[in-house]
């Protein structure tokens, strides 16, 4: 009682410090400077790129109409945003993609967690999984449209075949690597069968279940610009579709600007889950070590 | 025919390590709980201790002998606070109150009580790495108490606490283990923990880990840290341990 009171006397001269106040006038100002501190290095690496292409530009190593400047190429990118075709085309890839991937996502998880579960399973489709993953994509397509013709499901079936065992080996590892003290811990507070699933391993696994997506999202999307380029559906405009037409019609300027669409939209969606692997870390204090 | 048992340990020998690299970490162990017994396991590091509620919570299997815990429901807190990192405090013990079938509505109510018990009613919205090692075994014990089992096993839960905090558990543990009648088998290497909170010390001693000794505590409660019979008690418990070790030397000597 006595050594309680005591200390709370100690601490009493120093509640009137001024230390809280400055606090809540700091954090608006940090918030921006936080902001350019994320941003200005990917804006210095599109600043050299761009630097280093006017200069070869301005060597003349190659002709004008098929190597052109950045400045014509941004103008042709500019004028991309208004045509309704561009849109119809950035759509129809988009919707691909989110489709391609939304069953490698399904099918990479049944099969992730029913590997991961069962030993029989494991031995015949686990090593197979890891073949296919190493397997580059665009060797399906011959094959693919074989099966399917030059139709969307041929796109589709690539599509799937390139990002699901990405997404299925990320869920297997993260299964097998479930810390054991945890698992015990489960298994006496009365976690079993499917509750132990649904309340312990899963969630454990979600790490790397999350970075095995962002690597199924790489090559659901490098498969689905072989697939566009491969299988030309004519009454369909697409990303792919517009690269072979002004290749075709060797209009360097609009074939660079569609490049740059598929490189942004690549590196957009990778940083979204980035951002979602590092909430997934952050929550589990794993942030901190990184960077 | 075991009406008043808790738990039965038969002959149990627990050899861990295939080829070349064996430990042998129990040896022909045998052991009765009684029904709404408070039972300590003293020994020094390694004689076996967390091997044996392991074994206790069926978490391993016994190399050979058995262990039978009578259709009782077992829990167990662990040496480590194996906090489920994803979760926050209250999540944690929220998980444990679902795994015992407590309905979701009581669940704010519980954490809310189990929170106060181990002296932390701030940290509920904090994540486990945000906790002290201390911080976190506490949320582990609260995170034991919500489940609702018939024997509770625990494996030195407050070897990271400061003394003051530390007290106040012993009487919380106490009051828990009156108000529901359970069980209790409670690890410690503290001597004067044990007498202060058993009715029986069971003594144990490593290479190979076994019982070499059962002394039963007959101080009235309440009890405290100070009394001068607990203190005289942990005399007598430290002395018998030194006995034991000067005997197992003796032994290792002659063969
Ligand atoms: N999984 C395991 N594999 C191999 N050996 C083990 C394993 N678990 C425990 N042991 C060995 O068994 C012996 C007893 O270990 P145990 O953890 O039961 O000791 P303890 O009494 O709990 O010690 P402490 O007080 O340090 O926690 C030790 O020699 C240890 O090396
Ligand atoms: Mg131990």
């Amino acid at each position: 009682m006595t050594l309680v009171s005591h200390t709370a006397e100690l601490a009493t001269p120093r509640t009137p410090l001024p230390t809280p106040a400055p606090e809540p006038a700091e954090a608006p100002s940090r918030q921006p400077r936080r902001v350019w501190a994320k941003v200005w290095p990917g804006l210095l690496a599109v600043a050299l790129a761009v630097a280093a292409w006017q200069i070869v530009f301005w060597t003349g190593w190659k002709p004008d109409y098929v190597l052109p400047s950045p400045g014509e190429v941004g103008a042709e990118l500019l004028a991309f945003l208004g045509e309704p075709k561009f849109w119809q085309a950035l759509g129809n890839t988009l919707a691909r993609a989110v489709l391609g991937f939304a069953l490698a996502l399904l099918i990479g998880t049944v099969l992730g967690i029913a590997v991961s579960a069962s030993g029989v399973l494991r031995a015949a489709i686990g090593s197979m999984l890891t073949g296919l993953q190493t397997m580059p994509s665009i060797a399906w397509f011959p094959f693919a449209i074989l099966l399917f013709g030059l139709t969307e499901n041929a796109i589709t079936f690539v599509v799937v075949l390139g990002a699901a065992p990405s997404i299925a080996n990320g869920l297997i590892s993260g299964i097998d690597d479930v810390p054991p003290p945890l698992l015990q811990t489960a298994k006496v507070l009365g976690a079993k069968g499917f509750t132990i699933y649904r309340y312990v391993i899963l969630p454990s696994a979600l790490l790397t279940y999350v970075a095995g997506l962002k690597q199924g999202w790489a090559f659901a999307w490098r498969s689905l610009m072989a697939g566009e380029l491969l299988v030309i559906i004519a009454s369909k405009p697409s990303l792919g579709v517009q690269l072979q037409y002004y290749r075709e019609f060797a209009n360097a300027p609009a074939l660079l600007a569609i490049m740059i669409v598929v490189l942004v939209l690549g590196t957009v969606f990778d940083g979204l889950f980035s951002k979602l692997t590092e909430i997934v870390r952050r929550n589990r204090g794993l942030g901190a070590t990184r960077l | 025919m075991s009406a008043g048992v808790a738990l039965t340990v038969e002959n149990v020998t627990k050899v861990f390590g295939g080829h070349g690299q064996r430990t042998t970490a129990l040896s022909q162990v045998s052991l009765k709980v009684a029904d709404g017994d408070f039972v300590c396991l003293l020994g020094r590091s390694g004689c076996g201790k967390s091997t044996l509620l392991s074994l206790l919570a069926g978490l391993t299997q016994p190399t050979s002998g058995s262990v039978d815990t009578h259709g009782h429901r077992v829990g167990m807190m662990f040496q480590d606070a194996n906090l489920f990192p994803w979760l926050t405090v209250s999540g944690n013990i929220e998980l444990a109150l679902r795994l015992s079938g407590v309905p979701r509505q009581s669940w704010r109510d519980r954490v809310a009580e189990l929170l106060e018990i181990v002296q932390l009613p701030q940290a509920g919205d904090k994540r486990p790495h945000e906790l002290s090692g201390g911080m976190r075994q506490r949320v582990a014990l609260a995170r034991s108490l919500a489940q609702d089992c018939r024997i509770l096993l625990m494996d030195e839960p407050f070897a990271a606490l400061d003394a003051i905090t530390r007290d106040g558990m012993h009487e919380h543990i106490e009051r828990i283990w009156i108000e529901r009648g359970i069980t209790v088998v409670f690890v410690t290497h503290n001597v004067r923990e044990a007498a202060r909170l058993s009715n029986r010390v069971v003594v144990m001693s490593p290479s190979p880990g076994r019982i070499v000794d059962d002394v039963a505590i007959a101080l009235p409660r309440p009890r405290r840290m100070e009394d001068a019979a607990v203190a005289e008690q942990s005399g007598i418990l430290h002395q018998l341990m030194d006995l034991h070790d000067t005997a197992s030397a003796l032994e290792r000597l002659a063969s």
